[in-house]
């Protein structure tokens, strides 16, 4: 046996799997995060980092094209799988595993393409097909990085080529602009997209961010795909309290991992696969929900880290129209989540508190993130737990 | 000197490194044994490093539109080369690769060179994600260094001495640890920061796609996280004459000691990462003005009026 081949078969034991959630099938994700962690996978958090890409439900035509940006950036070897539904998810990572150790077959990939992603010159018109981590140099030709030669670059999307005539973009990267920043002074702009496919962000949900260094000037929220039909069944309205509070785990594993903490995130991770998993998992999830939220209480870390990030007073909430569970400051809301989780479980509420309108989000989250700067605004959408619901096939006949 | 340290020849560095080496191995198969056995993962943790290291360097290397390349790279591979700089002062029982009459300061300007290290991982690449994590950790920088320096002051006045050897003899009897606990605390969170580890770690962010770390792959990022393992290990071996009696204990020779407690310190400190949440630099900056320097200069003060009294 090869040096080569032991070196696979050796690396293919932890292959780092970078996942695409396509809206609205995120118990699809989780089922696949559970697998590929059973056998000893993990996580991926960029195209640098992933050998597998997992596209998880049937992307639009938006995302499909955001799907293939990133394949691009990955470095190889790499494998690029779709998961369509619960049943298929173990033959599609066995198939992966195989296609990531076939040395021979990721040579002929890696002899089809060269080391650098290339700004694509004929990229207009997609404005937004871009995630948050490969705008980073994909993306160069929308804006490059701030500091890029210390020259300015036009914040408009394209840059890239609507500025190449002016022989102002090196490396095909436009320059930024300026403008004053929060405290007035004049600071490069930067256009940059959070989302779709971001680890811990909210599925087909774009923030537009217009940056002066991490700080969010301005923001603009869409939702990606809006009205394609994915044909899927379209979901009922009451949907089982476990599995709605198994989405409220997801949602405060999302704001713990982002907080940086792992081993609590890890914690809310498997209370949401218990509630996912078994069949009737009250009795068991409960305890554990209940020590996790002591846990989170307890920790003044954790409450100083989130105290008094985008506070919403009651006024704030209903000129929003966003549910009135999501009032006060970023920690007030992590708490009402898992207060909410207990008392799904509980069978006090008939169903989700937090149900908002994934348009009525979209239209307050600019003005709940501008000013603040990215750690922060990733922690404030997290704590709002966007559920952007796929199109209803049903209204569109 | 009455310390007794002997300078060995260059020759042991290639020694001295490959101990580094092995003690940054150990530092990593802890963190994945833990990680593996927390989460219940079907996988044997311990052999995480040997496979990630095997899977990085069949991936291969990347480079983004525009990267400044040769900085990166200067970046990631600092970072070892300050670890074993940093380790050259630092005396295992007798022997010290470099006894040098400043060693205090030496390791001091070492740390600092991280700053320049990390910053240049994340502007290398020519990318939003990482060069926010490269600003987020000058932020975390300026908190931390100052109390890290104040820290490493205290024990080179009780011993009236910069020299790492004199100092690690100064301690006969009663550790610095023991009679000076806020530096020993501030130089404990101080090398948790300059390996960007645990809740030093925002500028390894998952909210920013990886932060620093986001464009590297193959053997870029193996080098950057061997790196970050090693600057761990140096900065435990180095407590150990600063703060823990050098070689000093009952039976088993010096050097013995010495890596015996490098690794109670180094398990201590891989251990405590899971622990915590993550410190956002913006209000670790309060902490480290606000409450870790006036604390560790008051222990400077304490410090320095005991060995006033002393005389």
């Amino acid at each position: 046996m090869g040096v080569s081949a032991a070196l696979a078969r050796y690396a293919g034991r932890r292959a780092h799997v970078l996942l695409a959630e396509v809206p609205g099938n995120w118990e699809l994700r989780a089922l696949v995060e559970r697998r590929m962690f059973a056998r000893g996978w993990c996580q991926a958090m960029s195209p640098a980092d992933a050998d597998i890409l997992a596209v998880c439900g049937h992307p639009g035509p938006e995302f499909a094209g955001n799907v293939d940006l990133i394949w691009d950036q990955m470095p190889g070897p790499r494998v690029r799988v779709e998961v369509r539904d619960a049943g298929s998810v173990d033959s599609v990572l066995a198939r992966a595993a195989a296609e990531l150790l076939d040395t021979e077959s990721q040579r002929r990939d890696a002899a089809t393409r060269c080391a650098t992603v290339e700004p694509h010159a004929d990229d207009s018109g997609s404005s937004e097909s871009h995630t948050g981590q490969q705008d980073s140099h994909h993306g160069g030709m929308d804006h490059g990085d701030m500091d890029h030669g210390g020259m300015d670059h036009g914040d408009m999307d394209h840059g890239g080529m609507d500025h190449g005539g002016m022989d102002m973009a090196p490396a095909g990267i436009a320059l930024a602009e300026g403008a004053d920043d929060r405290d007035g002074l004049e600071m490069d702009v930067l256009q940059m997209f959070l989302g779709p496919v971001l680890a811990y962000w909210p599925s087909g949900l774009v923030l537009k961010c217009c940056l002066h260094g991490d700080v969010l000037a301005d923001a603009e929220a869409r939702v990606l795909d809006a009205g394609f039909d994915s044909g899927r069944p379209v979901l009922p309205a009451q949907r089982a309290a476990p599995e709605v509070a198994a989405r409220e785990c997801d949602h405060i594993t999302n704001l713990l991992a982002l907080a940086g903490w792992s081993s609590a995130a890890r914690h809310a991770r498997e209370i949401r696969d218990l509630l996912l998993e078994e069949p009737s998992p009250t009795d068991r999830a409960q305890p554990l929900l209940e020590k996790l939220q002591r846990k989170l209480q307890r920790s003044w870390v954790l409450r100083w880290s989130l105290r008094d990030l985008a506070r919403l007073s009651d006024a704030d909430v209903e000129q929003h129209r966003l549910p009135t569970t999501l009032a006060g400051d970023t920690y007030d809301r992590l708490l009402a989540h898992v207060g909410n989780a207990l008392a799904l479980l509980s069978n006090q509420l008939e169903n989700n508190a937090f149900g908002a309108d994934a348009d009525d989000i979209t239209t307050a989250l600019p003005d709940l993130v501008r000013g603040l700067e990215m750690a922060s605004a990733r922690l404030v959408v997290a704590s709002l737990g966007v559920d952007i619901a796929p199109a209803e096939s049903g209204s569109r006949g | 000197m009455a310390d007794g340290t002997t300078m060995v020849s260059s020759v042991w560095a290639l020694a001295a490194a490959a101990l580094l080496g092995a003690l940054g191995l150990y530092a990593a198969v802890v963190d994945g044994a833990l990680t593996a056995r927390s989460s219940g993962a079907a996988a044997n943790g311990a052999t995480t490093p040997l496979v990630e290291t095997a899977r990085l360097l069949r991936q291969r290397r990347r480079t983004t539109v525009a990267a400044d390349t040769l900085l990166w790279r200067v970046g990631g591979g600092g970072l070892i080369a300050v670890a074993l700089l940093m380790i050259t002062v630092v005396p295992l029982g007798h022997w010290t690769l470099f006894d040098l009459d400043v060693g205090v300061a030496w390791f001091n300007a070492m740390d600092v060179m991280v700053w320049a290290l990390v910053w240049l991982v994340g502007w290398g690449p020519n990318s939003v994600h990482s060069l926010v994590g490269g600003y987020r950790f000058l932020a975390h920088g300026l908190g931390y260094e100052l109390p890290l320096m104040f820290a490493l002051v205290a024990p080179a006045i009780a011993a009236q001495s910069l020299r790492v050897g004199t100092v690690a003899a100064a301690q006969h009897g009663l550790w610095f640890a023991v009679w000076m606990p806020v530096a020993f605390l501030g130089y404990c969170l101080g090398v948790v920061a300059f390996s960007v580890w645990g809740p030093f770690s925002p500028a390894l962010g998952t909210d920013i796609a990886g932060g620093v770390a986001a464009e590297l792959s193959g053997v870029d990022r193996l080098v950057f996280q061997a790196g970050r393992y090693l600057l761990l290990s140096a900065g435990a071996a180095f407590a150990v004459p600063m703060f823990l009696g050098g070689g000093a204990g009952p039976l088993l020779p010096e050097w013995v000691w010495v890596l015996v407690k490098t690794v109670v310190v180094l398990t201590v400190l891989v251990w405590l990462r899971r622990r915590v949440p993550a410190w956002r630099p913006d209000k670790f900056m309060e902490v480290g003005w606000m409450a870790l320097l006036p604390a560790v200069v008051v222990q400077d003060l304490v410090v320095a009026i005991v060995a006033v009294w002393r005389g």
